[in-house]
């Protein structure tokens, strides 16, 4: 009794499943692939938030315009945790399923896996947050990014702490990770070529609580400014135990440690904390009504991916636009060579498929208040 | 320059780190002690421990509470309850059933049940970090100012003065009470003690709940001092407790309380001498170094063949 009725219920559910399908055969599936669980949970939740009221906008308006034949934005959304095995089995996913333009993957470790898999089958990936330069670096012609790269943060911190900090004595921190040593590397590189010498260079544990031995080092050195390349949960802790510490010194940290749980972990210590970031998109007078209808839907515009998942989205619709195709050959071609106008202002690609001048601007974090600008315009 | 200030400071530092790995790793000797396993789980206990305490402060805080005595208080005592309790239904649940069968299968059903804790709470508790906020700021700063001061917070305070009162009431328990001497009859020779009257079964809850109970000590201790929880600060923590535990002799309480203390100092000069990366390394080569020269331990005592 009980099997005929699984039957039946299956039965019924393959038969909704076709019906869908065949409803859904006129629409573009866009896939947006980021972590919904994980650690780094956040960071995905601003992307999709992003891409998601981006199709919405899209579909409002009538959705994308096919030589002459408007076509809706399907949303299809895939979890890879952040996690680079995870990441492949939700490309392998993305190719079964059909889908033909992918926005993500978040991290730079489960990004690269799966775009050698986007290539190979021809489907167009743009990554809103992956800032690594080697997954643009190999030649591909159908992998975007619609964020900088971290060759290019380290270079800009650098510059900010030689012509506007010009602290007197100068620490490089990292987690030894490839995204926090490869800032730390670069910001290092950059302040000695403009004759700032970098009294210590050293690695932390990612994971550790006790920070208590780096500091002591960092008191007798008599280092006024800390540059730390890596992710919030070792900052906030660096920070907390400095100020109980009582270590004088000026922080700076890249977009991974640009977030509200830093100053949940640091409490007051994240006071006058300096961050690297994309533009914050969401403050320009021309993106007002944008912002507003984020508000309107109960999610928040703030977070350093809203904007890129939201313009990746817009250069698919309308790479597909000047394509006047939905072949991936074409728009990828479309993409390379045109520009577009996003609410990240007029974009347009170069030969590996990254931004032409990506802005990274420097943010003050004030505790329980929030950030200011203080990069010169 | 190694100057005698930032000298003092190391130690300090040092001996507040060694004293939370010395109170973990008298869960993992006393039970090693007495029944011969290692409890991978223990990690995981302390682990719930520090969320217990998450959840006691902010419900006290919520509460309308502000008073920081009465919200460590109630810390504690949630905190040691709740994990006293864990540790029992681990050792009920994991252990009991599979004891007298191949000393293999306890330690992967000890894996299991640590892996079951940490998904157990982070499905619950959701995995981004938790933050406490620091109780106690402040603290004593002892000389000239500048590079050469040692700074030891009232929160460092707190953990020595709280470490040595458990480690003297454990000291006292196991000396003086009767339970404690059923516990130390226990690890001379099971069968005997069985003989003799002992309800063994218990005295094995009593070590797991006493190993938990200290874990929970020292989770309050850690949160409170650093302010940040996750599910997966069980496992680095366990480890070093565990290599403190053998460094000083597994199954020898002395051992475990003088293992973490020298673990704790040896990472900080370590970390201060070669950088704050090869802080572990540092570690764990002390610990190759002592097993090569004294493979029982500090103070264990070698192996009496029972025949």
């Amino acid at each position: 009794m009980a099997t005929k009725q699984i039957t039946k219920l299956f039965a019924a559910m393959v038969l909704a499943g076709v019906a869908s399908h065949s409803f859904a055969a006129d629409t573009i599936k866009i896939g947006i692939a980021g972590p919904k669980t994980g650690p780094v949970t956040q960071y995905g939740d601003m992307q999709f938030t992003g891409a998601k009221q981006a199709i919405a906008d899209i579909n409002a308006k009538g959705g994308v315009d096919v030589d002459g034949k408007k076509l809706l934005l399907e949303a299809k959304e895939y979890d890879d945790a952040c996690d680079p095995k995870q990441a492949v089995a939700v490309a392998n996913k993305i190719v079964n399923d059909g889908v033909k333009f992918v926005v993500g993957h978040l991290c730079s470790s489960s990004t690269q896996p799966p775009s050698d898999i986007y290539e190979d089958e021809g489907i167009i990936m743009i990554t809103p947050a992956a800032t690594a330069p080697e997954i643009t670096a190999r030649g591909y012609k159908n992998i975007f990014r619609t964020i900088g790269l971290d060759s290019a943060q380290g270079p800009a911190a650098g510059n900010y702490i030689a012509d506007h900090v010009k602290p007197k004595v100068v620490a490089v921190l990292h987690d030894k990770q490839q995204y926090g040593e490869g800032i730390a590397t670069a910001v290092k590189q950059t302040l000695e070529n403009k004759g700032v010498k970098v009294a210590v260079f050293e690695g932390v544990n990612a994971g550790d609580k006790d920070f208590a031995a780096v500091i002591a080092k960092l008191k007798q050195a008599n280092v006024d400014f800390v540059y730390y390349g890596g992710y919030h949960p070792e900052l906030g802790l660096i920070l907390r135990q400095a100020k109980e510490k009582g270590l004088n010194a000026k922080f700076m940290g890249p977009e991974g440690v640009g977030n509200d749980s830093i100053s949940q972990i640091a409490q007051g210590a994240s006071e006058g904390l300096l961050v690297t970031l994309p533009q914050a998109f969401d403050q320009q007078p021309e993106n007002k009504a944008l912002v507003a209808k984020f508000v309107a839907d109960k999610k928040d515009p703030t977070g350093p991916f809203v904007f890129p998942a939201y313009t990746a989205v817009e250069v698919i619709a309308q790479g597909i636009e000047q394509a006047k195709s939905e072949d991936t050959a074409k728009v990828a071609k479309a993409i390379h060579d045109g520009t577009f106008k996003t609410p990240m202002g007029d974009l347009s690609f170069d030969d590996k498929g990254d931004l032409k001048n990506f802005k990274f601007v420097v943010y003050e974090w004030h505790f329980g208040k929030p950030k200011t600008e203080v990069s010169p315009q | 320059m190694p100057d005698i200030y930032h000298f003092f400071q190391m130690l300090v530092n040092g001996l507040n780190v060694g004293s939370t790995y010395a109170l973990i790793a008298i869960g993992y000797t006393m039970v090693y002690g007495i029944i011969g396993m290692i409890n991978f789980a223990h990690g995981e206990v302390y682990m719930i421990g520090s969320y217990i305490a998450f959840i006691a402060i902010a419900g006290l805080t919520m509460m309308g509470l502000d008073s920081v005595p009465l919200l460590l208080t109630g810390a504690f005592i949630a905190s040691i309850v709740v994990t006293s309790a864990y540790g029992y239904s681990i050792e009920r649940v994991a252990y009991r059933p599979l004891r007298g069968s191949n000393r293999l299968i306890p330690l992967i059903s000890a894996i299991g049940m640590s892996i079951f804790l940490q998904n157990m709470v982070l499905l619950s508790q959701d995995s981004k970090d938790k933050s406490i906020p620091n109780l106690i700021p402040g603290g004593f700063t002892f000389g000239p100012g500048g590079a050469s001061e040692v700074v030891v917070s009232y929160m460092q305070i707190v953990v020595f003065v709280v470490t040595l009162l458990a480690m003297l009431g454990l000291t006292l328990f196991i000396s003086r009470s009767r339970l404690g001497r059923a516990c130390r009859a226990c690890a001379e020779d099971m069968k005997m003690a069985n003989l003799l009257g002992i309800n063994t079964n218990n005295v094995i809850a009593l070590t797991f709940v006493i190993g938990a109970a200290l874990a929970a000590v020292a989770a309050v201790l850690i949160s409170v001092q650093y302010g940040v929880i996750n599910p997966g600060s069980g496992f680095l923590v366990g480890l070093k407790a565990f290599t403190a535990a053998v460094l000083g002799g597994i199954g020898s309480i002395p051992g475990a309380m003088l293992g973490g203390l020298v673990l704790g100092v040896a990472e900080a000069f370590g970390a201060d001498i070669f950088g704050d990366q090869y802080k572990d390394v540092v570690a764990f080569g002390l610990l190759v170094l002592v097993l090569l020269f004294r493979p029982t331990g500090i103070l264990g005592r070698p192996e009496i063949e029972k025949v």
